[in-house]
């Protein structure tokens, strides 16, 4: 029957009943990477936005307004050989950073097509004339703050050595500036990050990391190690990510709210994936440091916090535990009443993957008193909230005991889901009819079968569940008829007996 | 400000088009459409006539006509609101707008291209500087950046780094457009706070006539009537109505003195105006002394009418005068002659025993043929009776076309029927104020009085219409002040409000500020009625050109009136 197996297949997609745990786990990170993806372009979009739409700042426009004479001026006097007057390549090399630094259309294509990104590379090489080095980093840094074209260009011209070499610097304001200019490199993507990595840039770094290292100086170099760890297909190497971790760790315990979140970042990109990928970062033991960091009242530092200890409990039954005893289930009730929805949305996204878990799990969750704030975004969050809600009612179900599921139910989780049966989305109304025959389950096994049936009718449930049997699509068609033909027809047999 | 540039303008344009002549309902503005008719008439311009009763009226009349014609002449609306933004219209539409509503809204006053506003020199209209209120779209732009991207997403994968100096300017320059905006707000909250009314519509067009050398008598009463209407329905300035009857009289000098030769052979369809130093007694000429006395609201607020002392009084009054009672009851046409002839000396002497020192008045009479002997006022009461006439269920548009062929000397016919009207409709308005003060139905609210009309109260229709229930909130709160003993009530505006349609649930709503002899008769009731209904989501028509009268929802009224309590508090 075409029924049974849809019901098998989607049975397989519960970590617990599923004969194949991961495949749950992959389908629902897949959904959240697009989000994600779809995030970042969308701010990505913002920063372009905000680029275009700010005056450009009055010094760069004077030269702007000099014309191109004045540009073809410097652009000359760059490729003067270098023992030209230097001070005049100097002030030509700080022109173009300004105009790279202006808010409105820096043109950067044309200096490119000028050709003097292979000056500016050659001025990084120049540890004697300090102030050449630090404008040409600045502008390089701009130019790869482009578009992967421009990024691109930068590093074809043999940007990347240079860079790391200048990290070496003993002016901190230069290697401040090549940290910065790293990052945008690694920032374009899983290749060029790659690259980086392969060029020793990872300890490079962290050999700047000391006590004394300046807050504006860590911040960037946070960033820069965030952007090394980001990014999927391929991941960031294993070897690499064991580099990293020792010190985002350590970052972690800083007090700078831009460190804190730069470095949850990081974790979160660490934590998004298989089991493997995941067990690497739990094993550093920052799991409870992170479920603290989830109370912070920064949002920037919160929402990566939540989101990484949500990725963390998508892995293993012990890995969740470790999440777990960390004390998560204490603080996901306040995340999930937070004000911003797209926090509620994560809260509830991690707590139906902690119900995904076994019973004694499940039973957690309800000591900690996280079933009222479920059945309240059931009844009253916004639609991508009340779907997560929908799969920890599903999930909850499958896994929880008899006791469990009869607990739920009388928190008022039965009528809330029944009430969503409205929606338009298919996928949700096929989790809740998942849930619904997993509650009959339960009540089979106490033999109140008809009770329920009884409520589910009261609660409008039934009248609902046979209006889905003209429902479009063929599966819910038939997960509703199954339903009614195993629960339903008794009642109303019941119904005319007691009419006789 | 833009008046002597226009006046040319509007000539040289209007000469050769069609225009769209939209005209709102009250007498000033139909006094300004008789003499801009009469105007065209001379220069042979095709026009169509429009009544408007509200903004909805003029929203659908500029939909009907905006095809067929290009210009549009609005006169009493228009000036108050962001007319462009409101209507959508072309950009090839042009408004020439002659408007006695303040504040004009800001954006008309700086749109030169679509909106001409026919606004006398010298009235001081304190609009802000262009530049307080406005910026270049660039200076906009570059404010509403904020680096910072949404809080709490995920960080840009790369970033640029700006100029220090760019930086700092950019913060410098976002708190200094915040300052910017505050001061904005703060400005146009102080401008547009008040509403209040400017120089009479047909004086501004009968000066234009006058600058065209176009203007004739006709013209000359229709803008001594417009100005009249200001002062009859408290729209002005003692002040201002003693400055514009100065300007009106030296008119009036110079028509007489032209036409010496042609006076002096009075034929039957002459018309002379005459400057009068007449009598504050409503309609006396057309009534009896006596009903003319009790149903003038200076008298009958002076004497308390509404009291048995009051009635006393006004008998002593009267015997003090030495003047008959069979005389003063009968109709003042019928009078002896020899009481007429010194008739305002006797009254004014007695007034001034009895505390009415201000029983005279500057205004002015005219005279038709022999017989016919009108003041402005007679003209203003008799001409509102007709506009707002409920006597049958005529359309808007029907009473609004009595109420101007009342205005043209060949139809005294109508003119005497809205006499009759207006005669009852003052009567009304006095009984009104005498059951209402001595039934105590003004209620003191705090921050305002309130009255209400029920429904069933005598003669409730007539008070469903706006300048009918205006004036009667006007007289009721002279009444009031001078009846009540309390100091801190004779101090406060008045808000009544009456049934206007029964079927849908709805009352007008009306507000006038406190009654006092300087009173610079400026209304905050606008402003505070449509931030009333918009905390309580009450449901409001805001469609009177008057912000402070307003259409509300009967079951409304209580959670409007306590927003409104608590706003003005």
């Amino acid at each position: 029957m075409p029924t049974k197996n849809v019901v098998e297949e989607r049975i397989s997609k519960f970590k617990n009943k599923g004969k194949d745990p991961a495949k749950l786990r992959e389908k629902r990170i897949s959904v959240c990477v697009e989000l994600r993806k779809a995030h970042k372009d969308e701010s990505f979009l913002k920063r372009r936005n905000i680029t275009l739409s700010s005056l450009p700042d009055e010094e760069a426009l004077d030269y702007i307004s000099n014309d191109m004479v004045s540009s073809e001026t410097f652009i000359r006097n760059l490729f003067k050989p270098s023992f030209y007057i230097q001070s005049v390549v100097q002030t030509s090399c700080q022109a173009a950073r300004k105009l790279l630094s202006q808010e409105r259309n820096p043109p950067m294509k044309e200096i490119i097509d000028a050709g003097l990104l292979s000056r500016f590379v050659s001025f990084l090489g120049m540890d004697d004339e300090p102030t050449l080095q630090f404008e040409a980093a600045w502008a390089l840094t701009n130019i790869a703050s482009g578009t992967t074209w421009h990024t691109q260009q930068v590093v074809e011209h043999g940007a990347v050595p240079a860079f790391i070499a200048l990290l070496a610097s003993p002016m901190l304001h230069i290697s401040e500036q090549a940290v910065w200019a790293l990052g945008n490199i690694a920032g374009d993507g899983a290749a060029y990050r790659d690259i980086l990595i392969e060029c020793n840039v990872i300890p490079a770094l962290l050999a700047r990391i000391c006590p004394d290292t300046p807050v504006g100086y860590l911040r960037n170099l946070t960033w820069t190690l965030s952007n090394l760890c980001r990014n999927k297909n391929p991941f960031p190497p294993l070897s690499a990510v064991m580099q990293v971790l020792p010190s985002l760790i350590q970052l972690l315990h800083l007090g700078d709210k831009d460190i804190l979140s730069d470095a949850c970042w990081a974790i979160s990109y660490l934590s998004d994936g298989d089991n493997d990928r995941i067990d690497v970062v739990v094993k550093t033991g920052i799991v409870s440091r992170l479920v603290e960091l989830m109370s912070h009242e920064e949002l920037s530092v919160m929402t990566p916090a939540l989101r990484s200890i949500g990725n963390i409990v998508s892995g293993s039954d012990l890995q969740t535990q470790a999440a777990v005893d960390a004390g998560v289930l204490k603080v996901l009730p306040q995340l999930m009443r937070h004000s911003k929805a797209s926090v509620q949305k994560e809260a509830t996204w991690a707590l139906s993957n902690i119900a995904a878990g076994p019973c004694r799990q499940i039973q957690q969750l309800i000591t900690c008193g996280l079933l009222p704030p479920l059945v309240e975004q059931l009844r009253n969050g916004d639609f991508k909230t009340q779907r997560e809600a929908v799969w920890a009612v599903t999930n909850f179900t499958s896994g929880g005991t008899v006791e469990q599921v009869v607990h739920l139910v009388q928190s008022g989780a039965l009528e809330a889901i029944i009430n969503l049966l409205q929606v338009k989305d298919t996928k949700v109304i096929l989790v809740i009819l998942d849930a619904i025959n997993n509650i009959f389950m339960a009540a089979e096994k106490l033999g109140e079968t008809e009770k329920l049936s009884l409520l589910v009718e009261e609660l409008g449930g039934l009248d609902r569940i046979e209006m889905l049997q003209n429902h479009d699509n063929e599966t819910v068609y038939q997960a509703a008829r199954t339903l009614i033909e195993k629960y339903f027809s008794d009642v109303n047999g019941y119904t005319e007996i007691h009419f006789k | 400000l833009f008046y002597m540039l226009y006046l040319t303008n509007v000539k040289h344009v209007l000469c050769f088009q069609r225009v769209a002549l939209l005209v709102a309902s009250d007498i000033d503005a139909l006094c300004a459409c008789k003499i801009l008719q009469a105007l065209f008439h001379c220069d042979q311009v095709q026009y169509t006539l429009v009544p408007v009763t509200g903004w909805q009226d003029l929203g659908t009349a500029f939909l009907e006509h905006k095809e067929q014609f290009r210009y549009f002449v609005l006169i009493n609306c228009g000036a108050n609101v962001d007319l462009l933004e409101m209507l959508q219209p072309d950009d090839d539409s042009v408004f020439f707008i002659c408007d006695t509503h303040r504040p004009v809204d800001v954006v008309n006053v700086y749109n030169e291209t679509q909106i001409k506003l026919l606004i006398k020199q010298d009235d001081d209209l304190g609009v802000p500087p262009y530049d307080d209120i406005f910026r270049d779209e660039d200076d906009e732009e570059g404010g509403d950046s904020g680096n910072e991207s949404d809080e709490g997403s995920e960080p840009s994968g790369k970033r640029r780094r700006f100029d220090e100096g760019a930086v700092e300017r950019r913060i410098e320059r976002q708190r200094a457009k915040r300052e910017w905006e505050a001061r904005r707000r703060e400005i146009l909250f102080d401008y547009e706070q008040y509403e209040y009314h400017g120089t009479s519509a047909s004086m501004m067009f009968f000066e234009l006539a006058w600058v065209l050398t176009k203007d004739t008598k006709d013209m000359l009463w229709w803008a001594v009537i417009g100005l009249t209407d200001q002062w009859v329905h408290d729209k002005i300035t003692h002040m201002k109505y003693v400055t514009d009857i100065a300007t009106m009289q030296r008119h009036v000098s110079r028509h007489n003195h032209r036409n010496e030769d042609e006076e002096n052979s009075l034929s039957i369809d002459c018309m002379r105006i005459s400057f009068e130093y007449d009598l504050r007694l409503t309609l006396y000429q057309h009534w009896s002394l006596y009903e003319s006395i009790c149903n003038s609201c200076y008298t009958s607020c002076n004497f308390k009418l509404w009291t048995l002392n009051g009635q006393k009084k006004l008998q002593e009054f009267l015997a003090d005068m030495g003047l008959p009672l069979k005389q003063v009851r009968q109709k003042f046409n019928s009078m002896d002659m020899s009481i007429k002839e010194n008739l305002r000396d006797v009254i004014e002497e007695s007034s001034n025993k009895y505390g009415l020192k201000d029983i005279r008045i500057q205004t002015f009479g005219v005279h038709f043929g022999f017989k016919n002997r009108f003041l402005a006022s007679d003209m203003v009461h008799a001409t509102a009776a007709l506009l707002e006439s409920t006597e049958k269920d005529e359309s808007d548009s029907d009473n609004f076309i009595k109420a101007l062929d009342s205005l043209s000397r060949s139809n005294l016919e109508r003119l005497h029927s809205g006499i009759e009207l207006a005669k009852r409709k003052l009567m009304a308005i006095q009984q009104t104020v005498a059951s209402c003060i001595c039934t105590n139905l003004i209620l003191s609210q705090g921050p305002f009085l309130y009255c209400y009309l029920m429904e069933g109260t005598p003669d409730v229709k007539l008070f469903s219409k706006p300048i009918a229930l205006t004036l009667l909130c006007k007289y009721l709160l002279k009444a009031f002040v001078h009846s009540t003993r309390n100091k801190r009530c004779k101090l406060l505006p008045l808000i009544m409000a009456a049934p206007k349609d029964v079927e849908k649930g709805t009352v007008i709503v009306v507000g006038i500020p406190p009654e006092s002899e300087t009173s610079d008769k400026k209304n905050f009731f606008g402003r505070a009625f449509e931030k009333a209904a918009e905390s309580t989501s009450s449901r409001t028509l805001h469609d009177n050109f008057d912000t402070s009268i307003i259409e509300l929802k009967t079951d409304d009224r209580s959670k409007f009136l306590d927003a409104l309590i608590t706003l003005l508090s």
